[in-house]
């Protein structure tokens, strides 16, 4: 996490971070993009990616969650004694957590069966707990919200990124539409498979690291 | 040669530097190496007398691989030969884009992947399917790796595997039927594909096809792999040229003997069957051997051996899989870096303490 730390502050300013929500928000979804940057979230990632639905749903779980564990912990940065608060950080986070969880099994229940352990797993994600501590821990309330949208954002976009494609060529549809025709395009059955999550969000983060600059290497030649 | 020179030196400064051509250089470089030998020599000393270059190194390659493609062309007809023109005509564009955006030249090592990677496939894969699996492999298995001799992973098998993962129905149910006679299959174009299965397959559920015909060759199978005799032919010739390391294929086809012996019950007719069925050999003379996914110590190249033999003969025995010969070697592939740096270390420290 330190890393992130840091680069999040040298883009904001000095350390704090307040009345910058505008960068706050580019970071969360760009520069700094848990996943495609800083490769966290990635067991979900590559989990659920195996169609569209799916990732779109995991990535709404992970905005909600994002948002308001960032609040709460902002809220009560204050009063939270210091030695106790990474288990301040994960009960508010399971808690919301556990109220998405309950509502996708009381509304969408074959959804929830498709996301299995998933959703409850977004607890122990490195994202919402690295914005906590990162971020929410040292933020005002509303700044702290702003960084928990951008970074869902972020994180729901690349898997929406993954799972479109997935879906696509593993099965030649959309949201179990057939749009291929099975007449001219043999679904290419590897994207389903885990191994193709590993190559598609290979080939996700190359692409975006060559667009935005982001991971390179010292002394390469662009 | 003369004629041959004077074009080259002709076209040449189209591709220089300035020149309207100059983003293909690549595509010129390669065409003059294949065609002359390279003008730029080493002038200092040391000199090393052997001109065993990668030029020369795959060109024995492919002269190995030669009674293994008439083989496949003699049971499975032309089509094989059309397979192997996609198969350079795709891999050999992106070895060529690549060479374009690194501004570097075309590297030999793609013209024996382009002609193995047909060789391992059902000769009835589609054109298309052979296109996509070799231009998986190359970019996946090998550019993405940093070009030949950084690959971790041999790339024609990289795009076999990924072609079975893809495409398993393609992939495994159906299989050209052999041709037999004079000419066998020569005469035509098109495959007699049927959902047969191959002596493997057919062995899974009792049935043996009989050993003669696993050794001349007339069973269904990828294109390259049916014919054992053809095989042994060609690899015979790679280990006397000191191409291929005649330790690593000691050791795959020792490793898998002793295995399917034991699974077998410690039946000699079983053992010898299941060398010569699928594509053990194969692998082992021409896929394991290859110089950059394999060792360079000895002792490495007997252990790396022997993971491959053990694996293949666990996998081909003991699951689901009716061939595990690919897996295997991609599995050795995987820790030939380290047996290297376990033998090497090993040695070193040996060293130092004699002193």
């Amino acid at each position: 996490m330190a890393r992130a730390d840091k680069q999040a502050c040298a883009t904001c300013g000095k350390g704090v971070c307040d009345g910058k929500g505008v960068v706050t928000f580019k970071d969360g979804v760009w520069h700094i993009n848990p996943v495609a940057v800083q490769v966290l979230g990635i067991c979900s990632a590559l989990a659920v990616t195996n169609r569209l639905e799916n990732s779109l749903v995991m990535g709404a779980a992970l905005i909600f969650v994002t948002v308001g564990s960032n609040l709460f912990v902002s809220l009560l940065r204050n009063i939270t004694p210091r030695r106790i608060r990474m288990i301040a950080e994960v009960a508010i986070i399971a808690t919301f957590v556990i109220v998405f969880d309950q509502v996708l099994k009381a509304y969408y229940w074959e959804m929830s069966k498709q996301l299995g352990p998933y959703v409850g797993l977004i607890i122990t994600n490195c994202i919402v707990m690295g914005r906590a501590e990162a971020f929410a821990l040292s933020n005002r309330p509303m700044v702290s919200m702003v960084d928990g949208l951008a970074n869902g954002l972020g994180y729901a976009a690349v898997l929406a990124i993954i799972g479109f494609f997935r879906e696509l060529i593993g099965t030649g549809g959309l949201f179990g539409h057939q749009l291929l025709s099975e007449a001219w395009y043999t679904p290419n059955q590897l994207a389903v498979l885990a191994p193709g999550a590993f190559i598609a969000l290979g080939f996700l983060i190359a692409i975006f690291n060559a667009i935005s600059g982001a991971n390179r290497e010292e002394g390469s030649q662009r | 040669m003369k004629i041959v020179r004077d074009l080259l030196d002709r076209v040449e400064p189209l591709f220089r530097e300035g020149g309207r051509f100059r983003l293909f250089r690549p595509i010129y470089a390669a065409g003059a190496a294949i065609l002359l030998s390279p003008l730029d020599r080493t002038r200092a000393a040391p000199h090393v007398r052997d001109p065993l270059d990668v030029k020369r190194y795959m060109s024995l390659v492919i002269i190995a691989l030669l009674p293994c493609m008439a083989a496949s062309v003699y049971f499975f007809g032309l089509r094989v030969l059309a397979m192997v023109l996609v198969s350079y005509a795709a891999g050999g564009a992106v070895e060529v884009l690549f060479a374009i955006v690194r501004k570097d030249d075309v590297n030999e090592g793609f013209l024996v992947t382009g002609l193995l990677f047909p060789l391992v496939l059902p000769p009835s894969t589609p054109f298309w399917m052979v296109a996509v699996g070799v231009v998986f492999g190359v970019l996946v298995g090998k550019e993405l790796f940093g070009g030949t001799g950084r690959n971790l992973f041999n790339p024609a098998l990289v795009g076999r595997v990924f072609l079975a993962l893809a495409y398993p129905r393609a992939m495994s149910s159906s299989w050209g039927i052999p041709g037999s006679g004079l000419f066998g299959h020569v005469t035509q174009f098109s495959v007699d594909a049927v959902s047969g299965a191959t002596p493997l397959a057919a062995a899974k559920s009792g049935g043996l096809v009989p050993l003669w015909d696993l050794f001349f060759g007339s069973v269904s199978g990828s294109a390259g792999e049916t014919s054992a005799a053809a095989v042994l032919l060609g690899g015979a010739f790679l280990l006397l040229v000191g191409v291929a390391s005649w330790r690593t294929v000691a050791a795959t086809l020792g490793a898998f003997a002793v295995m399917t012996f034991a699974l077998h019950g410690g039946s000699p007719m079983m053992t010898l069957w299941h060398l010569l069925a699928g594509g053990i050999l194969f692998g082992a003379f021409f896929m394991a051997t290859d110089p950059v996914s394999s060792p360079l110590t000895k002792a490495g190249r007997w252990s790396y051996g022997i993971i491959i033999g053990v694996a293949a003969a666990l996998i081909r025995n003991l699951t689901g899989y009716v061939e595990g010969v690919m897996f295997a070697i991609l599995l050795g592939n995987v820790f030939a870096p380290i047996l290297d740096e376990i033998f090497v270390t090993a040695r070193v420290r040996r060293l130092r303490e004699e002193g």
